[in-house]
């Protein structure tokens, strides 16, 4: 029994596995050159806003997936990323670097208070009171109207990103946003197997058992939040210079809930959940949306399917190794 | 001196006193046994001990260090460590990723984020040693939920080891167990006595009379007796409450 296990866990660590990433970036890195060639911009822009949200998706199934911790409030941290932006750019900021930077900084310092308050619950509890932080920095947001209010804040020359170029530049603003990605999947998939990454799973599973085995549980939890949070600010810096625009909706708790139902589509704590269920789910909607205005419904009864034929994610059904436990 | 000393231990749940001004000590190298009825306040003061819940009142000493306001997981880096009344262990893991996360909270730091553990040997040599400890080695492959009752449990008692403690709290560790489990339970915490002191929680009499240097009694909250073997079996109130209890079921 314990060998039919072992050997099955070896094909998924081995071959394809290895190989398919890097395969994918470079089909990637070649698509605005493609794209240039048969004029389908649009769809180069499509899948640089696809690679943002792969970020802010990845950093929450970080937490949710591995560490169990159940926040719905992420876009807040996405849109204290993208008002960091708005904020530098209107106090006369226009480098891309410092701007992403304190975008991180930022969401990173607010991730931390919030958790400090936020973890001392668990559960719905949990949930509820990330909500709930999430609306707050929605309605300040909607309060702020030096960066627009409720209509939002529009960023009317691209940041800078040195050697007289500008996030204005498609193709290269696409191969920063790509090689973000790709470090961000790289650092989640090696943080997985961590020590870190393997003590926060140890929490989800038996939060007390790591307390009496000597684990800081607290502080370990509340690390991976604020590193999740940070990331998120970092994808919503991007996406404030993608669109150009920022708005309080991009906080909206409708937005947390959007993330986590694509991290749940992709695979909870699955390397490749939450950028399966966020290609997924974006690719879905806009070819939806060609055919019909209630592209939702279609889109609801899919994930209805998905939740009852793939109960582990999009991710799980490809993953041999725990279909044989 | 004594290596333990838990004083005056107050705990109230509303107007529950489940903890009424305990005090026990544990002595180097002894196995203290903590008995009682149902509902006496024996997994309360467990927790007490160990921190999983704050006391309202009293002081607690290990090895001349005040524990009483640290917490739970300070307390285990102090060196003292615990067993869980229901099994406590990773039930999706395997046996050797169970005793590779209890190695790991006591080597270096759990906040590293890059490098994989799995290359850590001083890691893993760390996990042998506990599974050859408890008897596991044979099974450091097998998913820890699916094993049997006592397997789980031995397992349990090697998560607790992982911390080298010099006190060790077992909380009813024959729990739930056949004659055979329990008695290996038996000579696996008598073997453990060599390398640390025991406070041993357990409803089990025989175990109990077979490894307790001292035993105190707990009943509504309260040490009644506390004394040798020999003493407690023959004292007058500990027979009405509890060993009489036993013998009228």
């Amino acid at each position: 029994m314990s060998d039919k296990l072992h050997s099955a866990a070896i094909p998924s660590s081995g071959g394809v596995a290895r190989w398919l990433p890097w395969a994918l970036l470079v089909v990637l890195a070649l698509l605005p050159i493609v794209g240039a060639e048969l004029g389908l911009d649009y769809y180069v822009g499509f899948v640089r806003r696809m690679l943002i949200v792969m970020i802010a998706a990845t950093s929450l199934n970080f937490i949710l997936g591995y560490g169990g911790m159940a926040a719905l409030g992420h876009a807040g941290f996405i849109g204290v990323g993208a008002y960091t932006v708005v904020a530098l750019v209107d106090a006369g900021v226009s480098s891309a670097w410092t701007a992403w930077g304190a975008a991180v900084l930022v969401s990173g310092a607010i991730a931390a208070l919030i958790g400090a308050v936020s973890l001392r619950t668990r559960g719905v509890y949990f949930l509820m009171i990330t909500l709930a932080f999430a609306q707050m920095l929605y309605y300040l947001a909607v309060s702020l109207s030096a960066y627009g209010g409720d209509d939002g804040y529009g960023l009317y020359s691209p940041l800078e990103l040195g050697f007289g170029r500008t996030t204005g530049n498609a193709a290269l603003f696409f191969w920063i946003v790509l090689a973000i990605a790709a470090l961000v999947f790289a650092f989640a998939s090696r943080a997985a197997v961590s020590r870190f990454g393997l003590a926060l799973t140890g929490i989800r599973d038996n939060e007390t058992r790591m307390e009496a085995l000597g684990y800081p549980v607290y502080r370990l939890k509340l690390a991976a939040f604020t590193g999740a949070g940070a990331l998120a600010g970092l994808a919503g810096a991007l996406l404030a210079s993608h669109n150009n625009f920022v708005s309080p909706s991009t906080m909206h708790w409708t937005e947390s809930a959007t993330l986590l139902v694509m991290v749940v589509l992709g695979g909870l704590g699955r390397r490749w959940g939450a950028v399966l269920g966020v290609a997924v789910w974006l690719a879905l909607s806009e070819v939806l949306k060609l055919y019909t205005e209630y592209w939702h419904w279609p889109l609801g009864l899919m994930l209805i399917a998905v939740v009852f034929a793939a109960p582990r994610g999009l991710a799980g059904v490809f993953d041999r190794r725990r279909a044989v436990q | 001196m004594s290596l333990f000393v838990a004083q005056d231990l107050v705990k109230r749940f509303g107007g529950l006193v489940a903890t009424d001004h305990v005090s026990l000590s544990v002595e180097p190298g002894e196995v203290h046994a903590l008995i009682g009825p149902n509902g006496a306040g024996k997994s309360t003061l467990v927790n007490l001990i160990s921190g999983l819940l704050a006391a309202d009142g009293g002081s607690i000493v290990l090895d001349g260090v005040e524990l009483t306001s640290l917490s739970a997981h300070d307390r285990v880096r102090h060196g003292l460590s615990r067993c869980f009344q229901i099994t406590s262990v990773f039930r999706g893991d395997s046996v050797l990723d169970n005793l590779l996360l209890a190695a790991q909270a006591h080597s270096r730091s759990s906040f590293r984020c890059f490098g994989r553990r799995a290359g850590e040997s001083a890691l893993r040599e760390r996990a042998l040693e506990l599974a050859h400890t408890v008897g596991l080695a044979d099974m450091l492959d097998r998913v820890a939920g699916t094993l049997p009752h006592g397997v789980q449990r031995k397992l349990d008692v090697a998560l607790a080891l992982a911390a080298r403690p010099k006190l060790l709290l077992l909380d009813e560790p024959m729990a739930g167990m056949g004659p055979e489990d329990s008695q290996q339970m038996v000579e696996l915490i008598a073997r453990l006595r060599s390398e640390a002191a025991i406070l041993l929680i357990e409803h089990d009499m025989d175990a109990v009379f077979q490894l307790a240097d001292r035993i105190s009694v707990l009943d509504y909250g309260k040490v009644l007796a506390s004394g040798d073997t020999a003493y407690i079996r023959e004292h007058p109130e500990v027979q009405a409450v509890y060993l009489g209890v036993e013998e009228v079921r």
